[in-house]
């Protein structure tokens, strides 16, 4: 037991070894390199939604002392490089070409001595425009009359995604038995059908976007320092467009100040960047401003749905149905697996045994920003199980039976699993009764009701929002997902040195998840060496083996994975070794932690940190020396982690201000591996859905002018505004995954933003409200209550 | 980002003092603050400039004016007015019908409709305070109309008076029009009856 708890695997709540570096303020970020005769870039932006560029005039910028070059997209097109594709199969354009389709798109790029001088010079570049009608609503955007927003693909009946049937429109997605679902529909006791907007918001990490490329004529390599999520994808991507070999292509993703989708892309910005180093042969350095960073780099939602359940009278769910139209702005760089155009969507049965199920989802262009991303979260899940926990509140107060009721009548059983949905997919492991009948008494929702019920009595606003999610993440098995035609593997490399310490090397790429502390613990456990004496790198491409990068919560379910794998791999050869030192064969060796001996001998023993050292001395006979594994882990399944979160509002009725008295949140992520990062996963995730759902939003107006790019208008929560948390567990370990685990850092966000609205819209059930829009800021909220006459 | 402005001014003058002066395009303009006409292209259409400051930003709008009515018989002209910055950063319409007419308290009344569109970083950056700048903007305009028509009532030839001494363009002050908007702002909390 001593001994065990001496190595602070697996289990232990494990202090982060990366915040001595961050609290110190000692962490290497992007824009914190600097390299010998570095230039600096910046970005000439479109003022405007959608316009023709009439001419553009450099010379006044040019003209300014330490101004290198102005790059625009006629400078790009000898190289092939002004447009460049996108993950969804679509194409982007680098710089404007001809034509601006939304606005602050990337027009040119100002390369000088300085961002000052970069900045001053980027105003004296003379863009002349002559504006053309913008599309904002994505409603209007198959209009027969509608503006054409690409004119690249006029005639074209494809971008990338299959067929399309109007200039505006991308692809028309679908996804289960709809005629098996119109008959649920047509035959059901009960059916409700709702409007249900996620609307358009920006992760906003706080490091915004950026890179230092620099490129070496003599050897013609190229290294790059960039914020990146998926830096191998990026070195794949750099070879693709630029020709250079990916032996020569080094990509560096340092510290890097959170991510949350908004990282996985490549925008135009460091495409500029890069080129511009090649042709000036000095490293550039990019990066953008928080307002750039808000307008243009990857959005994430926009999704305009309207949700149908069918049910019988008794509340058991029929059917489901669900169209939506996804404005991915003006070009399709939506982040998702190849064949996804609409990610993982179709895990939006959720918790529930629905029979028969059946979404659609077209794609339109709009002229805003492109993007798309998974904000916190696995592709497109959030905005899936905020339609199903929404719509089953809608259909409880349809029926007028108890929210809890409705969900404990409809959930998947634990003997189910696992489970096949009616979408396709293979639930893993789940065990969601028992999970909610633990918060519902911690929370006494007994006692919450009574309470609510004589609040309204007396005309005050109170709500108790439920949500009982399961979120898909971990992508994700090769013959289901790819990017680019990459396999959506994940690798760890694992060096034992001979005096028994270790370094690990990954695929993926840490954004503040603590991977530096988790995956040492992995390997602390599997090989019974200290995690205080293993180091974890990640990030650059040189050294990493290939990998797909962090995001979707796919770090444990696939990196974590891999990690245990190849320190098995490890485990077995050393195994041999000590049978060799103990002159035994190895089937009569045993493992206890941090050792091995021989079974029914516990004193005939060799630790791992005396086998480390005889692997470079003294290896059975025909047995390579060194002791190092590789492993590539192609998952087999998906991993499902589940929560039941409970929120307690209450509302001033004459303000519409909300106060969140109460936010309980149970998850089961499968097996643990750090408690405490766990925690402060859940906080954080928390933190972010309480933000969307409470606030933010990427609004525009009529002729497409961004309304609020800055942080004094878009919605970050500080200690100030965030509730209090509570947190809860349960274990229900995942039976594919090698150490049990599930991912967790996005259930938070997943399940909380529907828990919030559920919340809302509750404390007005009882005056016949099923569902308002988010954001539910207090003026959104007055507004419910005024057109209710509640403030009177 | 669009703004439609209705506004009614008391004037000192009588109406045919007003009118005369109204349908001079050139000097309406300049009763404008930061507005001057540049060029006269032909009797209906004229080039002209405005320049305005608010907080860091410094827009200084050239553009086309195009009348588009006047109508003596009505008291009331109609024109178009549209232009850039010319960073190429912003760019203003206003589709405006100003007219006179008898008025209840002072001799006459100007009153002017209009429909203000805003693009590019103007409409970003002061989006919340576009009503509250545009009501300075034609109070002040108010203002200077009003004293121009008292400065030409006792004269023969108003034209003539009101072009010596040169009408001053002025830039628009940032500063003072920044509070003047707050003020308006907070003054409309109380004001509305909601």
């Amino acid at each position: 037991m001593e001994r065990q708890e001496q190595l602070q695997g697996i289990g232990c709540s494990r202090k982060r070894k990366e915040d001595p570096r961050f609290i110190q303020g000692k962490g290497l970020y992007v824009d914190d390199v600097k390299l010998p005769g570095m230039l600096c870039g910046e970005v000439v932006r479109s003022p405007f939604a959608h316009a023709k560029i009439v001419s553009i005039n450099k010379e006044k910028a040019l003209a300014l002392p330490g101004v290198h070059a102005v790059i625009t997209a006629e400078d790009l097109k000898p190289l092939g490089l002004h447009w460049m594709p996108t993950l969804a199969g679509d194409t982007q354009a680098v710089l404007a070409d001809e034509k601006v389709c939304f606005q602050m798109q990337e027009v040119a790029m100002v390369i000088a001595d300085d961002r000052y001088i970069a900045a001053d010079a980027a105003e004296l570049v003379e863009v002349e425009y002559e504006q053309l009608p913008a599309l904002v609503d994505p409603h209007k955007a198959m209009d027969a009359d509608a503006p054409i927003i690409r004119e690249d693909l006029v005639g074209k009946d494809e971008a990338g995604q299959g067929k399309r049937t109007h200039n505006n429109h991308i692809f028309t997605w679908d996804v289960g038995d709809k005629d098996a679902t119109d008959r649920a529909f047509e035959s059901a006791e009960v059916t409700v059908r709702e409007d249900i907007l996620n609307p358009r918001v920006h992760p906003s990490p706080m490091e915004t976007c950026g890179c230092v490329a620099s490129f070496d004529k003599v050897n013609g390599s190229l290294t790059v320092h960039i914020t990146s999520q998926a830096p191998h994808i990026v070195r794949t991507v750099v070879t693709l467009l630029s020709g250079i070999p990916e032996s020569k292509v080094r990509i560096i993703s340092p510290d890097i100040g959170g991510g949350f989708g908004n990282k996985v892309g490549i925008y135009p910005g460091y495409v500029c960047a890069i080129v511009s180093s090649i042709v000036l042969g000095r490293p550039v350095k990019w990066i953008e401003s928080r307002i750039e960073n808000i307008s243009t780099t990857a959005f994430a939602r926009d999704y305009h749905g309207v949700g149908e359940l069918a049910a019988d009278k008794d509340g058991r769910i029929t059917a489901l149905r669900f169209h939506a139209l996804a404005d991915h702005g003006a070009f399709n760089a939506h982040a998702q697996p190849t064949k996804w155009p609409a990610g993982l969507f179709s895990i939006c049965t959720g918790s529930y045994d629905i029979p028969v199920a059946y979404a659609r989802v077209d794609g339109v262009y709009t002229n805003k920003a492109p993007g798309g991303v998974a904000y916190r979260c696995s592709f497109r899940v959030t905005e899936a199980v905020y339609l199903i926990e929404r719509m089953i509140d809608v259909l409880a107060q349809k029926l007028d039976i108890d929210k809890a009721e409705i969900r404990r009548r409809n959930f998947i059983q634990a003997d189910q699993f696992p489970y096949q949905s009616a979408l396709g997919w293979e639930y893993d492991s789940g065990n969601y009764a028992p999970a909610l009948e633990k918060v519902l008494e911690a929370c006494d929702y007994e006692g919450l009701r009574k309470e609510q019920t004589e609040k309204r009595a007396n005309g005050e606003l109170m709500g108790i929002g439920l949500c009982t999610f399961t979120e898909i993440v971990g992508a994700g098995p090769s013959k289901a997902c790819d990017v680019l035609g990459v396999g959506m593997f994940d690798s760890c490399e694992i060096r034992v040195h001979p005096t028994g310490s270790a370094i690990a090397r990954m695929g993926t790429i840490t954004q503040g998840q603590g991977h530096e502390t988790t995956y040492a613990q992995i390997i602390a456990t599997e090989l019974g060496l200290s995690s205080d004496d293993i180091q974890i790198e990640e990030g650059d491409t040189d050294t990493a083996p290939y990998g797909l990068g962090t995001y979707g919560s796919r770090s444990t379910p696939v990196g974590g994975a891999a990690t245990a794998m190849a320190a098995r791999t490890i485990r077995a050869k050393a195994q041999k070794i000590a049978a060799h030192l103990l002159e035994v064969s190895p089937e009569d060796i045993e493992w206890d932690v941090d050792r091995f001996h021989v079974k029914g001998n516990p004193d005939a023993v060799k630790t791992m940190k005396e086998v480390a050292w005889a692997a470079y001395n003294n290896v059975p006979e025909g047995m390579e020396m060194g002791l190092e594994s590789v492993n590539y882990y192609d998952p087999p399944n998906f991993t499902y982690p589940f929560g039941i979160y409970l929120c307690v509002v209450d509302i001033d009725r004459h303000t519409g201000e909300t106060s969140i008295r109460r936010f309980y949140a149970l998850d089961d992520c499968g097996n643990r591996i750090n408690p405490m990062i766990i925690e402060g996963q859940i906080h954080g995730g928390l933190n972010e859905a309480f933000a969307v759902a409470m606030g933010q939003l990427i609004s525009f107006d009529e002729e497409g002018n961004l309304q609020g790019n800055t942080l004094m208008d878009y919605f970050i929560p500080t200690f100030v505004e965030t509730p209090h948390w509570e947190t809860d567990y349960t274990v229900t370990p995942s039976p594919h995954h090698p150490l049990g685990a599930k991912g967790v850092a996005e259930s938070p966000h997943v399940g909380g933003i529907p828990c919030f609205s559920n919340a809302v819209v509750d404390a007005f059930a009882h005056k016949g409200v099923t569902h308002v829009d988010m954001p539910h800021t207090a003026f959104n909220v007055w507004k419910t209550i005024h057109e209710l006459g509640l403030d009177s | 980002m669009q703004v439609t402005i209705n506004k009614v001014f008391p004037l000192d003058g009588s109406v045919s003092d007003a009118w005369n002066l109204l349908e001079n395009i050139e000097q309406v303009a300049s009763c404008m603050p930061g507005a001057e006409i540049t060029e006269t292209v032909d009797e209906n259409n004229f080039k002209g400039s405005v320049k305005v400051k608010i907080g860091p930003m410094h827009v200084a709008f050239n553009g086309d004016i195009a009348v588009q009515e006047i109508n003596p018989g009505e008291h009331r002209v109609h024109l178009i007015a549209k232009g850039q910055d010319s960073k190429g950063t912003s760019s203003a319409s206003m589709d405006l019908t100003a007219s006179v007419r008898a008025g209840e308290s002072g001799a006459s009344e100007l009153t002017g409709d209009a429909d203000v569109t805003v693009n590019g970083k103007l409409a970003n950056f002061g989006g919340r305070m576009m009503t509250q700048v545009a009501d300075q903007i034609l109070g002040q305009f108010a203002d200077n109309f009003s004293s121009r028509l008292g400065a030409s009532a006792g004269s023969e030839d108003p034209a003539q008076t009101a072009s010596e001494p040169e009408p001053q363009v002025q830039e628009i002050n940032g500063l003072k029009f920044a509070w003047q908007a707050l003020i308006g702002f907070i003054k409309s909390f109380f004001t509305s009856k909601a």
